[in-house]
């Protein structure tokens, strides 16, 4: 039996750390989500050869809904800053080694290559709602560029993806996040969940048709990552075998952990089933409309793995909080 | 640059908390944040026990992750070759909170990130940390291990020393002596 | 676009506003306009966070206290503070001290308080002891009191006529320990006690958990000698931080430590390992104890103590081989059971055995200096008209008084009523066992008044609170530091005194003034006073003012040498194995063994200690110091814990034998107890609403003491002698 006493200790790091909380979970969240729908549309707008823009309006929601799901997730990383009215340092500096520095530069990059994206993509017929003459303007020249803004915007939307699960997987000190599967694993469910959210708000049935496939691959993929994973910390040595216990507890203390892990192993096989239920429906290709029933299940089986993807992220971000390096 | 470095004889140490309670008056510590702490391990069975007393504070390694982490470059290497805050640069993001495998590192209610700063304001004056002049024990010792006649050089020239999570690859700058075993059971 | 006047104002004041509001941010962000940092001042004073009394320099910035370090010239403290010395800063700004003098307007011990001004308290105070006095007699005034202030209240209290007063550090701390010494040696082994640990090769801490009672030099010397490779032999039921450092810890059954002490004479004289030089050139009655002990086998100690016979004689051939630079711990809290003063004289018998007494890494001698004793007052103090009733019966009694006599002495009335008490700098609710009696005892007075710092539980019982400053707010009589050389340790004000209130010299003296007794206190502040005494002493005041100590290297003397002489002042001159004055009172002249009860089964007996952050409960509620602990916990055995279902952090309560119990307490499941003990830190467990911090926080050890031992010889009272069994809190 070991005794351990310790006198002098921070509430923020013994005995577990409690460094990020929500506030950073919402930001992973929507920002995984914002970089999906940017590589989503990307896709979208790429993958039509050179048809004629107007075609393309339906993708102006999408980059819109991208925005402002950033925005609001940059918002409340700011909340989470200790001192928010500093951040000007960090724009003062670039700090190669630090993820921080590479989310603090690239996040408002993402942010303006967003928005010259939807600049880019609004009808012609609707540019005039823009009010401003040089956003008008800018959109005419945004509208020319359009499918090289497309392929920055996929460049960009892979970086938003990626660097959150590099930024976490940085930190040697917390076991769980230090390994190189968490990167992919966050840029797989981000992508996941960015088609899962075209799903949703799409209007077109095709579009929603076309994500919904798109999904199948990425979310078997996502599943695959997640097994690598475990299994990667489980064959690793003691501070990772430590970090994966809380999702295979059962006591009550980490049981909610071992809860999340089972949901996302229900919730995204689940949303797979359906999905792969619906391409069976039409196996001999696709014909005119799809039902209500039809799309209330292509809906629903987006919103479990956006339902999956928001808990793998808040399970990931308060497991590794709760083991350390060291023993104690 | 000089290299300053702190050996703990872990065999000194007695548990008297005088170190945890003089960093805080030194540099003005809120309540409830501490810069340095002692941990008291006990192993056995009644009554073949073992008990060892250390504290711990931050390693100022040369390999730090927390300078890594640093966005704002608010956690440098200073002049005198420690590890510091400027709290002007410091967003209070967290990321080298997490970075630390020590535990070192407080959010300090002000917003920014703190940690100890080996007294850098003393040290500039020729005097020890505060943690280091009031350890009864004289557990603590502190000097510059680029200096052949410092005591800290002497004494690692003398024992064997170990650093806490060698493994992490930090590098650090705390050195942790045991000179013989001490606790032997009855 | 044009820009009207009207519109420049408004955009000049809008942009100016902006600029004036920014500027504290962007110098912020820029850390412009630094502010010149004031200088700071450097006051030398002497610590009273416990009795100790280390030199401390206190660091001033702006009248405010910053920083408290060790004096580098007292040698208590030798340019260190414990945890306690450092917390100085939470008690003197610690927002629930006493600010101004109370008076209780409901019943007795109800706490009722009303705020009043000096004078009206004073008056108040003042008219009743007369009432008292007039009536009853002044002897009927009682005084319990320990630290500083005890100086001018001891002298206040007998200017008024009353010989009756007690301090609790007699017969609840260390008189067994001054007696059996005293008996012995011809006298006590000092505060702090004269032990020259750095150079000792072995070091026997029996009931002694040094590192936990934060000594501040005798930890360093503590720590040096460890360093050094001094063997470290522990006897404790507990695995204290010593043992940690020990070679050998010895788990001793609870109070049998006589048994093991007599068996080490034992070995020790058998194998004719103690210093037989030593023993015949400075010892009378050898051959008695040879005789008393010849039956106190190791195998008869294994059966008391249930340490095995071979660790015993081990222990003892260490102790043998390294003679004279043994170390036996003279103890300190020795107010264990009721043979307290007989197993203090084992120790004192073992270490003389040993030649460990004024030899290196024993005890040393006593620095001798002869310094003419100047008194508050010249004037002579008027004779008790009864007989004294604070010695109790017990005829060696210490000067310091018997605490419970005092007590019972009220409760009974035996011989006459006692109407009045003060309790000053004593905390009676947690020094005095059994305080079901000395509430009894308090609703007999007329008058309670107590003074004091912050509002502990036994000064929100009284009808008059005195509020005192601390001791970084005033100035103290000088004090004489025997350590290894003379010295002289000063006090004064760092700041002035907070909120309304007074030094204790100044309290005592407007009380005397009231009561008529201006004559015993002519000075008219205690610094007029010390510029006195200094004079009369030949000592530059300003010195001591720069330097806060000091020294007179001349009187170290700490070892017999054939030019330093030992002396004895025993009735044969010589250190009295055999003691003919315990005899002449009818006791054991050399110790005899006594078996004490023992708990029984599905009860635990309660013992208690102390952490190195706390003094007792003086300081449980300051900021500083209870962030680092902030209640106690209560040591269970792991194997106990187990059979109970019990698990570390969940919360018991503690009855005792009595059906008393206790508040909730966490437990620490633990392998550093013996299965028949239950181990708790003193002092916690305040009842006082107004100790903010500290109030209800763990459990209070001496509610629990309802039973208390008593030591014929000395008075000295037994409080280990309580058994409690666990309950799960409801």
């Amino acid at each position: 039996m070991i005794e351990l006493s310790i006198t002098g200790t921070n509430a923020i790091t013994y005995p577990y750390l409690e460094v990020w909380d929500w506030r950073i979970i919402i930001y992973l969240f929507l920002g995984g989500l914002s970089a999906g729908m940017l590589v989503m549309c990307s896709i979208a707008n790429l993958r039509i050869p050179k048809t004629d823009v107007e075609e393309l309006a339906q993708c102006v929601r999408a980059p819109f809904v991208a925005f402002i799901s950033l925005i609001i997730g940059a918002i409340f990383i700011f909340l989470d800053l200790g001192k928010p009215i500093h951040s000007i340092w960090l724009y003062l500096t670039f700090q190669p080694l630090s993820l921080m520095s590479w989310g603090s530069w690239g996040v408002p990059v993402v942010l303006i290559t967003n928005a010259l994206y939807i600049l880019a993509v609004i009808p012609k017929d609707k540019r005039h709602l823009l009010k401003f003459n040089s956003l008008i303007k800018l959109a005419e020249m945004a509208a020319i560029r359009m499918r090289s803004i497309a392929k920055l915007n996929f460049v960009l939307g892979v970086f938003l993806g990626i660097y959150t699960g590099v930024l976490l997987s940085s930190f040697a000190a917390i076991p769980l996040w230090n390994n190189a599967t968490l990167p992919i694993l966050f840029l797989t469910s981000a992508l996941s969940s960015g088609a899962a959210m075209v799903v949703i708000i799409a209007n077109k049935s095709e579009i929603k048709f076309l994500f919904t496939k798109i999904d199948i691959w990425l979310i078997v993929a996502e599943l695959i990552v997640i097994l690598l994973f475990f299994y990667g910390l489980y064959t690793s040595t003691a501070p990772y075998k430590r970090a994966i216990q809380p999702f295979f507890s059962l006591t009550s203390e980490h049981f909610i952990f071992t809860i999340a892990l089972i949901s996302i192993f229900l919730l995204l096989p689940l949303a797979l089933r359906i999905k792969l239920g619906e391409l069976k429906e039409f196996e001999g290709g696709f014909h005119g409309e799809f039902t209500k029933a039809q799309i209330f299940r292509m809906n629903f089986a987006a919103s479990l793995v956006l339902a999956g993807t928001f808990i793998l992220r808040a399970a990931i971000v308060y497991a590794g909080q709760l083991t350390k390096l060291s023993a104690y | 640059m000089p290299k300053y470095v702190m050996v703990i004889d872990v065999e000194r140490c007695i548990g008297c908390m005088a170190c945890v309670i003089a960093c805080k008056k030194e540099n003005n510590i809120p309540e409830k944040y501490f810069r340095t702490r002692v941990v008291e391990e006990v192993r056995g069975e009644f009554p073949n026990l073992r008990m060892e007393l250390r504290s711990e504070l931050c390693n100022h390694c040369e390999n730090a992750p927390c300078i890594d982490a640093c966005p704002t470059r608010a956690s440098h290497r200073a002049k005198d070759g420690t590890v510091q805050i400027d709290r002007k640069k410091c967003v209070g993001c967290k990321a080298c909170i997490l970075a630390c495998p020590y535990d070192a590192r407080y959010s300090h209610p002000d917003g920014f990130a703190d940690k100890c700063t080996f007294c850098d304001h003393r040290i500039k004056e020729g005097r020890d940390p505060a943690c280091v002049e009031t350890c009864l024990g004289k557990s603590r010792i502190f000097g510059d291990l680029d200096d052949p006649k410092s005591e800290v050089f002497q004494i690692l020239k003398k024992h064997d020393s170990s650093v806490r999570l060698e493994f992490a690859g930090t590098n650090p700058r705390v050195f942790y002596i045991k000179k013989k075993f001490v606790g032997e059971l009855s | 676009m044009t820009v009207s006047r009207r519109d420049f104002l408004k955009i000049a004041a809008v942009t100016g506003g902006i600029a004036v509001a920014g500027t504290p941010v962007i110098k912020s962000v820029l850390a412009l306009g630094k502010k010149p940092v004031p200088l700071a001042q450097y006051v030398p004073t002497t610590c009273e966070m416990c009795f100790w009394r280390c030199g401390v320099i206190a660091k001033v910035v702006d009248g405010k206290v910053v920083k408290l370090d060790g004096n580098p010239l007292h040698p208590n403290s030798r340019g260190k503070l414990c945890a306690r010395g450092h917390g100085g800063i939470g008690l003197l700004y610690d927002a629930d001290r006493l600010k101004t003098p109370l008076i209780n307007t409901g019943k007795r011990g109800e706490g009722k308080f009303k705020k009043a001004s000096w004078d009206e308290a004073l008056g108040y105070v003042a008219d009743k002891m007369q009432k008292i006095k007039d009536q009853y007699g002044a002897e009927s005034i009682a005084l319990l009191t320990h630290g500083t202030i005890s100086t001018y209240f001891l002298h206040l209290l007998q200017a008024f006529g009353s010989p009756n007063f007690a301090m609790p550090s007699f017969a609840l701390c260390r008189g067994a320990r001054g007696v059996a010494f005293e008996v012995t040696y011809g006298e006590d082994v000092g505060n702090p006690e004269r032990l020259d640990i750095q150079n000792s090769k072995v070091i026997v801490l029996i009931g002694s958990h040094l590192g936990e009672n934060a000594h501040n030099s005798q930890c360093q010397e503590f720590a040096e000698a460890v360093s050094k490779g001094a063997e470290v032999i522990v006897v404790d039921p507990r695995f204290s931080t010593a043992a940690g450092k020990a070679k050998y810890w010895l788990p001793i059954k609870p109070a049998t430590d006589l048994a093991l002490l007599l068996a080490w004479i034992n070995v020790i004289i058998n194998e004719e390992s103690y210093d037989k030089d030593y023993v015949n050139k400075y010892t009378v009655g050898f051959k008695d104890v040879v005789h008393e002990i010849r039956n106190y086998t190791p195998e008869w100690a294994q059966k008391e103590t249930e340490i095995p016979a071979s660790l015993i004689v081990e222990t003892a051939r260490i102790m043998g081989k390294n003679k004279p630079n043994v170390l036996i711990h003279p103890g300190r809290h020795t107010a264990w059971y009721s043979d307290n003063v007989q197993r203090q004289r084992a120790v004192a018998i073992l270490t003389a055995l040993l030649g460990a007494y004024g030899r290196p890494g024993g005890i040393y001698l006593n620095p001798k200096k002869k310094l003419e004793p100047v008194f508050l007052s010249e004037k002579d103090y008027p004779e008790p008209q009864k007989p004294s009733i604070n010695k109790g019966k017990y005829p060696f009694a210490g000067e310091e008084g018997i605490t419970h006599a005092i007590v019972q002495t009220t409760l009974t009335e035996d011989p006459y009523p006692v109407k009045g008490w003060f309790i000053t700098g004593t905390n009676i609710m947690k020094a005095m066992p059994n305080q079901r009696d000395t509430l009894q005892a308090l609703q007999k007075l007329d008058l309670l008044v107590a003074v004091d710092m912050m509002p502990y539980d036994g000064v929100m019982l009284a009808d008059v609170v005195l509020p005192e400053c601390t001791y970084l707010e005033r100035h103290d009589d000088l004090f004489t530091v025997k350590e290894r050389a003379f010295g002289i340790s000063f006090r004064q004000p760092v700041v002035q005194p907070m909120y309304d209130t007074k030094p204790g010299w100044w309290i005592a003296k407007e009380l005397g003034k009231r009561l008529g007794l201006a004559e015993h206190f002519q000075w008219n502040s205690l610094e007029d006073f010390l510029k006195i005494k200094c004079d009369t002493w030949g000592i530059d005041y300003s010195e001591l003012v720069k330097k806060g100590y000091m020294s007179f290297p001349e009187t170290e003397k700490p070892y017999i040498t054939p030019d330093n002489q030992p002396i004895f002042k025993t009735s044969s001159d010589k250190i009295e194995l055999y003691s003919k004055e315990l005899k002449e009172k009818g006791f054991d002249p050399v110790p005899k063994y006594t078996k004490h009860e023992q708990p029984p089964d599905g009860w635990f007996r309660l013992i208690y200690g102390r952490a190195p952050v706390h003094t007792f409960s003086r300081t449980i509620n300051n900021t500083s110091l209870s962030e680092l602990m902030d209640e106690n916990v209560a040591w269970v055995n792991a194997e106990v814990a187990k059979r109970y279902g019990l698990k570390s952090g969940k919360y018991i309560v503690l009855i005792n034998q009595d059906g008393v119990k206790s508040n909730r307490v966490k437990i620490k499941v633990t392998e550093r107890i013996r299965p028949d003990c239950i181990y708790v830190v003193h002092g916690f467990g305040a009842t006082s609403k107004l100790l903010h911090r500290a109030y209800l926080k763990g459990a209070d050890d001496q509610q629990l003491i309802t039973k208390y031992a008593i030591d014929p010889i000395s008075g000295s009272v037994g409080m280990r002698v309580n058994f409690v069994k666990i309950a799960k809190e409801f």
